[in-house]
């Protein structure tokens, strides 16, 4: 290959375009690297962000075919061979206002991070002269929540947000309330959790994007796993989402997999549904998320599951 | 008009928990401006750690202790009383950050670990795994947000209104929108952070570490301190000058030439990798102008050999190194060695700040803290880990200091910071309708790499001379450059080019600072004069600028406690 092609989709406040640059093939560059050199020779109008270079800031996230990554540590030899072409299309982060070319605006995030109160609520056990003790079980808790740099991609690619209408948090946003939940020094979990729950916590479609994509490998669905069980153990079982659980629970035993078009009726009830769900359903189809013509069947081995199903009932009534 | 009691710029480590501690007085209205997203200031790169005499691993440790290794380190530059100051004051700092959640890795009691860091006689880096400025500048972020500070979220600093030696305001533009706003301020912390960027590609710097507070308060009329003292880390990865952690060379990593031979045999036959910082810099750079490097130019590297360990090892102990490694210079450590080359780290000096308690300049209403000022703590040299502390601990009682002058001061006159947002305003117009003029990103590497080649770890009168001469033109150049975008919104064209004004105008410092002083101390290593001279040179550097004039004075050095003495490993 001579030549890579980038389309990038420009924005001025205004007008949307897209515009085609091309430079030569390099070994072992990566996609700033590709925009940096657009900007200083090609064309100083092209905006975007980035500081530190080393996948630690956040600034970085942009989409390319379709997908988000971190622009600093992502090699175009690696898309090139991934996406089997030498044309790479450039936009700006998903589910952000944008505000120049590929420039996203942070601030509407961040009030939003305010509801689930994104800080320590110190427990009495620290102070402010002494600090705390904390076991080295206790920190490796906050371990991994701790090392999400804000890089927005989580939130570009979340199946939820894309069809969301401004309830569903961000998954950096669920990680951190994970992070201080689970945070010994926190004398009050339920402060960070209930905010969550009372967001839409339990309509996650489980798609797995935000993990797969997180450049720091934050367990992210783990941990709204873990929120959702602290929900239901704070008295919640009677809301939407653990009646979800329930219907997800009979889906799988039934078919070995999620039956994503009759999930809403069973969670909400079939009138709520043809009201509230029908439009999001809607929104779903037109994004691409679910397919209704097709319709499950039970998947190879599904009577393994059914057995698991069986041994985990019987367990537990032992 | 926008008004606040307190402005404080910068986002980072300093600038966040001043902001904190200047919220702390409900009464009065903070803002926090940032030319980028908080949680992106470059605090969030250090990695290492922080220093504190907790005692918690060496029970014999003390503050009096890390008091006499930073003098000493410091090559006995550094202001003793400030210096007593800060080690006195920092364990109460990590306490502080462990009650605001900052997730420090533990020691089997519980307490926060600590780890061993050069220059230290005993561990006292504080730590948590190597994300240590990450995790503080988020839960400073955390804090701020409780206490319900005003970000100003983008919002680029132009210049600081100063008359007759009084602050008046500032102007700053919304990079958003392109507006530029005068604002008026009772008191303002600067903690815009360090310059690296002067030399542009060769350093472990964000893109945007380019002095634009150092600049203005320079500007403005307030000295720079020591600007000459440069640090240069020896192991950045060649293409990007991304930092590879000395734990590379602690771990037993090779350094290599052309000829396949392990050079530092020839300047620390003894030490070899492990010689200290400066020393090890020093040698690479030989090894290149010998012609035993890689590449040419700025381009020229040495490698960094590490397939001895073997991959277990690698896996082990330097995992993260590997991942840089292969993501920015794409090569895999256990197969191959990796191209290195020193690159600019920190700036030892800075805005020239005349009481370390208040962090107050020469002039009432401006107080600076952070890597973008000079206390002076770190002398002609800075000890690792001694930053992220200076950060946190100075822009503490940066905001007390800035709390108390906003209390007594009064608003300064709007019609002069007006006419000073209509001078930019008529700027950026000018710059946005330009269509043809010397490309801004030539000046910009032709001043990095004449800072590099002559102003660099080597220094000698001759050519710091060509290097000042080069400057001088390209200010001319400057005023002449275009930016090539027209447009209001998000013009980071614009951004770009007043960053390249501020270092162009700090470099130029830089070079008086070197070639005025006649010695070697620290990180200024002298070809021509290769000792250290106290009897003429034991004092800090202070550079003015009156209009586009520079004049030099200098400033004895507080010594309280250690008399100097020949520093040795
Ligand atoms: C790779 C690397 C590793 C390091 N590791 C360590 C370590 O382990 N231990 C240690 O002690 N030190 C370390 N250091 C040094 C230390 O991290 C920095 O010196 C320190 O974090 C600087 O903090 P600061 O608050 O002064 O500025 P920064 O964190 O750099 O923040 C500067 C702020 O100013 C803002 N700003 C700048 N210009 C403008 C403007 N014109 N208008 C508005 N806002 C502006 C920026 O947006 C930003 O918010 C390391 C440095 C590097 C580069
Ligand atoms: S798994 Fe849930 S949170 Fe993650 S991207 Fe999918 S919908 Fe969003
Ligand atoms: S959770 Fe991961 S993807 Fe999401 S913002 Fe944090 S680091 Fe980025
Ligand atoms: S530039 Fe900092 S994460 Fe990419």
């Amino acid at each position: 290959m001579e030549n890579i092609t980038f389309r990038i989709r420009r924005y001025d406040g205004t007008n949307t375009w897209v515009q085609e640059y091309r430079l030569p093939y390099e070994k072992g560059k990566t996609i700033l690297w590709a925009l940096t050199k657009i900007k200083d020779e090609i064309d100083p109008t092209l905006n975007f962000t980035s500081a530190c270079r080393h996948a630690i800031c956040g600034s970085c996230g942009v989409k390319v075919n379709g997908h988000a990554f971190l622009a600093c540590k992502t090699s175009l030899d690696k898309l090139l061979e991934t996406f089997d072409t030498s044309v790479l299309y450039f936009e700006p982060l998903g589910n952000y206002d944008v505000v120049r070319d590929l420039v996203v605006d942070w601030k509407p995030k961040m009030e939003k991070m305010k509801k689930i109160k994104p800080w320590l609520l110190p427990s009495r056990e620290g102070s402010i002269e002494e600090g705390f003790r904390q076991s080295k079980q206790q920190f490796a808790k906050i371990s991994s929540s701790t090392d999400c740099i804000l890089c927005g991609i989580c939130a570009s690619e979340c199946g939820q947000l894309a069809i969301n209408d401004g309830g569903y948090l961000e998954p950096f946003i669920i990680n951190k309330a994970y992070r201080f939940a689970v945070d010994s020094r926190d004398n009050a979990p339920e402060e960070h959790i209930r905010p969550v729950l009372e967001n839409e916590l339990w309509k996650c479609i489980h798609c797995m994007q935000c993990v797969s994509k997180c450049p720091k490998e934050i367990p992210l669905t783990d941990e709204i796993a873990y929120l959702r069980k602290e929900t239901m153990k704070m008295g919640e079982v009677h809301n939407q989402g653990a009646r979800h659980a329930y219907a997800f629970y009979h889906d799988v035993k039934k078919w070995g997999r999620l039956n994503e078009m009759t999930l809403p009726i069973k969670t909400d009830g079939m009138v709520t549904t043809l009201r509230k769900r029908i439009p999001f359903a809607y929104r779903m189809i037109v994004k691409g998320k679910i397919n209704p013509l097709r319709l499950p069947k039970a998947v190879k081995g599904i009577k393994g599951v059914r057995k698991i199903y069986q041994q985990v009932e019987e367990e537990s009534k032992s | 008009m926008l008004k606040y009691d307190v402005i404080v710029v910068g986002a980072g480590g300093a600038g966040m928990m001043a902001a904190l501690y200047a919220s702390k007085d409900k009464n009065l209205r903070v803002a926090c401006l940032s030319k980028i997203f908080p949680t992106r200031s470059h605090t969030g790169a250090a990695q290492g750690g922080i220093n504190a005499a907790m005692g918690y691993r060496d029970a014999t440790d003390s503050p009096e202790k890390h008091f006499r290794d930073t003098v000493k380190g410091s090559d006995f530059l550094a202001d003793q009383d400030a210096v007593e100051f800060f080690t006195a004051n920092m364990p109460a700092i990590i306490s502080e950050l462990d009650y605001y959640g900052v997730p420090f890795s533990r020691d089997p009691n519980g307490r926060i670990a600590q780890r061993p860091f050069g220059g230290a006689s005993s561990p006292r880096t504080c730590y948590s795994a190597d994300k240590t400025g990450h995790v503080i500048l988020h839960a400073l972020y955390e804090q701020c947000l409780k206490n319900n500070v005003e970000f100003l979220d983008e919002w680029f600093l132009l210049s600081l209104v100063v008359a007759d030696e009084t602050f008046h305001g500032l102007v700053a533009m919304n990079i958003k929108t392109g507006e530029i706003h005068p604002f008026l301020a009772k008191a303002v912390v600067i903690a815009t952070g360090g310059f690296g960027r002067i030399y542009w590609n060769r350093t472990t710097n964000a893109i945007n570490m380019t002095g634009d507070g150092t600049a203005a308060c320079f500007n403005a009329g307030i000295p720079l301190k020591d600007p000459e003292f440069v640090q240069f880390h020896p192991t950045g990865l060649a293409s990007t000058g991304i930092l590879l952690s000395e734990a590379c060379r602690g771990e037993g990593g090779y350094l290599i030439n052309r000829e396949g031979e392990r050079f530092m045999k020839r300047y620390a036959p003894e030490k070899m990798e492990l010689a200290p910082r400066d020393l090890v810099s020093r040698s690479i750079e030989m090894e290149i102008k010998a012609g035993r490097g890689f590449g040419q130019g700025l381009e020229a590297y040495v490698l960094m050999d590490l397939r001895h360990l073997g991959k277990e090892k690698i896996m082990e102990r330097l995992p993260q190194v590997r991942e840089l490694a292969m993501d920015f210079e794409g090569v895999d450590l256990i197969d191959e060695p990796v191209p290195i080359r020193p690159s600019c780290h920190y700036m030892m000096g800075g805005i020239h700040v005349s009481d370390y308690t208040t962090l107050a300049t020469p002039v009432e209403g401006i107080h600076a803290a952070g890597e973008c000022a000079c206390v002076s703590i770190h002398g002609a040299n800075r000890l690792g880990g001694n930053s992220v502390a200076d950060v946190v601990l100075f822009g503490k009682y940066a905001g007390i200091g800035a709390r108390e002058s906003a209390r007594k001061r009064p608003f300064g006159l709007e019609t002069l910071v007006i006419k000073e947002a209509k001078k930019w305003e008529s700027k950026f117009a000018t710059m946005r309708n330009k269509t043809s003029g010397i490309r801004l990103v030539d000046i910009r590497n032709k001043m990095a790499e004449v800072m590099w080649n002559y102003v660099g770890i080597f220094r000698h009168e001759q050519e710091m001379r060509v290097a000042l001469e080069t400057i001088d033109q390209l200010l001319n150049d400057y005023e002449h450059a275009y930016i090539g975008d027209p447009a209001l919104r998000y013009n980071t064209a614009f951004v770009h080019y007043v960053e390249i004004g501020n270092l162009l105008t700090l470099a130029k410092a830089v070079v008086l600072g070197a070639i005025n002083r006649k010695e070697s101390r620290g990180s200024h290593a002298r070809a021509d004069y290769p000792q250290r001279d106290d009897e003429n040179f034991l004092k800090h550097t202070l550079i003015y600028k009156r209009g586009d004039r520079y004049e030099l004075k200098y400033l004895p050095v507080k010594i309280t406690k250690y008399p100097p003495e020949e520093r040795k490993y």
